[in-house]
């Protein structure tokens, strides 16, 4: 499970480790005995639906909520009896913007430095070395209110890194921002990540999954699958049959009925069918398009996509409930 | 100590920068004074009056005369008819009548009874009263004036004499109390929306995850309140003092010193109501309960004397009661501080109990 990272620290170093751990409210298990460990320099992706227990890992991990059973360390800190000094290791972007909306940006850095015990020149020194990071100098003024969507994503994470953390949870950060804003983001993270920090991302997009060094999948508090990207799409079970057809949708509703069909995916104008045995599968696809009126363009096997390991462990979720 | 700062700092900027409640905290001490100034009196005069003399003699207006220059009656109409004194009543154009009889110069005359009426309408209790008490007053001296009744040498020298208010004046009464009318409305409010605004916008979740302490965030967040309650007394007592001509006879000194107590209570409250209410509009609407019977049951308005037993129990756990009191005693009677201590433990015991509970509740809710 140790990928190989990208920055230069020794690699057996581990920033998050979690060994079981658990969380429940009430009768309700939010999150049911997760391990995993994640080295320094490295980017672990987090995935799930709503609800699966993402947040409650995170909060757990950074020490504002207490686990119920199981262990779980952060920058050598434990969760159980260290969350306060968890705390001056790490930093947290959470998923809604929760600076100063009515302060601006060098206000908003200046407050959270001082809580960190930032003060005098290294204060402002600090606070102008991640502003130049972030790209925000310009908009020093301005009231982060102000900020578009993607600036402030920035100044968020301009803000988690003031104290220097090594280990960062980011919660959705790219959350409703547009393609570029996201890429631009993306490319802060890789930054950190090389300069030795872990980073914690859970996410919703797969194409960013298939930026992360490992990323584990989640679901009703479990983690069903983790690794590396390309393992993880190599691990799918059955092959993926790419099939441009016409009309899309109509077509969709048969070739699921289809025999050794475990899912189908629209993509634009093709399917992605999950088979079990592409050579038979093509062939009745083949057959039933003919029969039902379905006019297809081609038809080949195709890599697994992230999305499509994501669907299969889905349905697979599905079928077991 | 540096969080503490940092965060009073960034408070006081968002105050400075949030326009609407800088303006309720200028405006609304200002407007209350207006309204208890210059509106709100309960000095009783000049009640609208109507008078019907069937008698038209100079004995009955004589009477009428001596109702005229009490002060307390002013005769509007001579009615003709009892159904338009009636109907005045009934309209409100008239607050009381004085109705004489043809008989009455004659029966006076005769050292028969003679009578007359006077109609107040008792809807308002305040000056129906005192029309009550004062007509009695009046017809009395009038009887003696007239040599009807002779003008006894007492055996008692009885000689009443007001203290502290020898005018009656009820802006006396009113605008001490005021400052705590005005902190117990505005300061628990802003106090709990500061808070519960950071939940409201996520900003609690950030502060979180950083190293800060509840105790210090509490702080960091009351310290601006504290000023701005100083600065709103300040502001009425200074505007009482000169606009309205109202005495201080006693320590200003001690007169802040119980003002700050009082306002910690306050601070307490908001910070209460703030663990309690999930956005701005329920804590407001939690502070608005805890502040009407603050208003109604603390004699700030009606003597808690006059209230049945079981009410005015409730006043001995509102905060206002003592602090009413304290600045009444040290505004119109010149007490100091060993005078009030009666009034002093109860405000101090709340204050304490007020801010350790809420602070707890606050840091448990926190973590």
């Amino acid at each position: 499970m140790h990928n190989k990272g990208t920055g230069n620290i020794d690699m057996s170093d581990i920033a998050i480790s979690a060994d079981r751990l658990t969380k429940r409210f009430g009768h309700f298990t939010a999150v049911d005995e997760i391990s995993f460990e994640i080295p320094y320099g490295s980017i672990f992706g987090f995935l799930g639906a709503n609800g699966a227990g993402k947040s409650t890992t995170i909060r757990m991990l950074c020490g504002i909520l207490a686990p119920t059973s199981g262990n779980g360390k952060v920058g050598g800190f434990d969760v159980q009896t260290q969350p306060e000094q968890i705390k001056t290791v790490i930093g947290y972007v959470s998923q809604r913007f929760s600076l100063y909306s009515d302060l601006n940006v060098a206000e908003n850095l200046t407050f959270y430095g001082q809580i960190y015990g930032l003060e005098g020149a290294a204060l402002s020194n600090r606070i102008k070395e991640v502003l130049t990071l972030t790209g925000l100098d310009r908009f020093r003024q301005r009231l982060s209110g102000d900020l578009s969507g993607g600036m402030k994503q920035k100044l968020a994470i301009a803000n988690a890194i003031l104290h220097k953390p090594k280990i960062m949870f980011l919660d959705e950060p790219t959350a409703g921002l547009d393609p570029l804003a996201r890429r631009a983001i993306w490319e802060l993270l890789y930054q950190l990540a090389e300069s030795g920090t872990s980073l914690f991302v859970t996410t919703h997009y797969m194409e960013e999954a298939e930026r992360c060094n490992t990323i584990a999948f989640i679901s009703a508090g479990k983690i069903l699958k983790i690794g590396q990207p390309a393992a993880l799409r190599q691990q799918l079970s059955g092959q993926i049959l790419e099939v441009a057809c016409h009309p899309l949708m109509k077509a969709s509703r048969i070739f699921l009925t289809l025999e050794g069909v475990r899912g189908v995916t629209a993509y634009g104008t093709t399917l992605n069918l999950n088979v079990t045995d592409e050579k038979a599968v093509e062939e009745r696809v083949i057959a039933i398009a003919a029969k039902e009126g379905v006019t297809i363009s081609s038809i080949k096997p195709i890599a697994a996509s992230l999305e499509d390991v994501f669907s299969d462990l889905d349905s697979e979720v599905k079928k077991d409930a | 100590m540096r969080s503490i700062w940092a965060i009073a700092y960034k408070e006081i900027i968002q105050i400075l920068r949030d326009r609407r409640t800088l303006a309720l905290l200028i405006i609304m001490p200002m407007m209350q004074l207006m309204i208890y100034g210059y509106g709100i009196n309960t000095d009783v005069k000049h009640l609208p009056t109507y008078v019907y003399d069937q008698d038209r003699s100079y004995l009955s207006r004589r009477l009428v005369n001596s109702f005229t220059q009490s002060d307390y009656f002013t005769v509007k109409v001579q009615a003709t008819s009892l159904a338009e004194i009636y109907a005045a009543l009934d309209k409100g154009l008239a607050q009381s009548a004085l109705v004489i009889p043809p008989d009455f110069t004659a029966n006076l005359l005769k050292k028969k009874r003679a009578q007359v009426q006077l109609l107040i309408d008792g809807t308002d209790s305040t000056p129906a009263n005192v029309a009550l008490n004062s007509s009695q007053a009046i017809v009395n001296a009038f009887m003696q004036n007239e040599g009807f009744i002779p003008i006894l040498v007492a055996p008692i020298d009885f000689r009443p004499r007001l203290w502290y208010n020898p005018d009656l004046k009820s802006t006396y009464f009113m605008l001490p109390g005021l400052i705590g009318l005005v902190l117990q409305f505005i300061i628990p409010m802003i106090t709990a929306s500061a808070i519960v605004r950071e939940k409201e916008r996520g900003n609690i979740e950030q502060l979180l995850v950083t190293p800060i302490k509840p105790y210090e965030l509490i702080l960091g967040k009351i310290i601006p309140y504290v000023f701005i309650g100083i600065f709103i007394a300040t502001s009425i007592i200074t505007t009482m003092h000169l606009l309205f001509v109202v005495p201080i006879h006693g320590s200003v000194i001690t007169l802040f010193f119980f003002t700050l107590v009082f306002l910690i209570v306050c601070l307490g409250i908001g910070l209460w109501a703030s663990t309690v209410a999930d956005n701005q509009q329920q804590a407001s609407q939690i502070v608005m309960f805890f502040a009407m019977p603050s208003i109604l049951l603390s004699g700030f308005i009606f003597p808690i004397a006059a209230m049945p037993v079981w009410v005015s129990v409730i006043s001995y756990f509102i905060p206002m009661t003592y602090f009413l009191k304290i600045v009444r005693g040290i505004i119109l009677k010149g007490l100091g501080f060993s005078d009030l201590i009666g009034q002093v433990w109860p405000l101090f015991l709340m204050a304490v109990l007020v801010i350790v509970f809420s602070i707890r509740r606050f840091s448990k809710r926190m973590a």
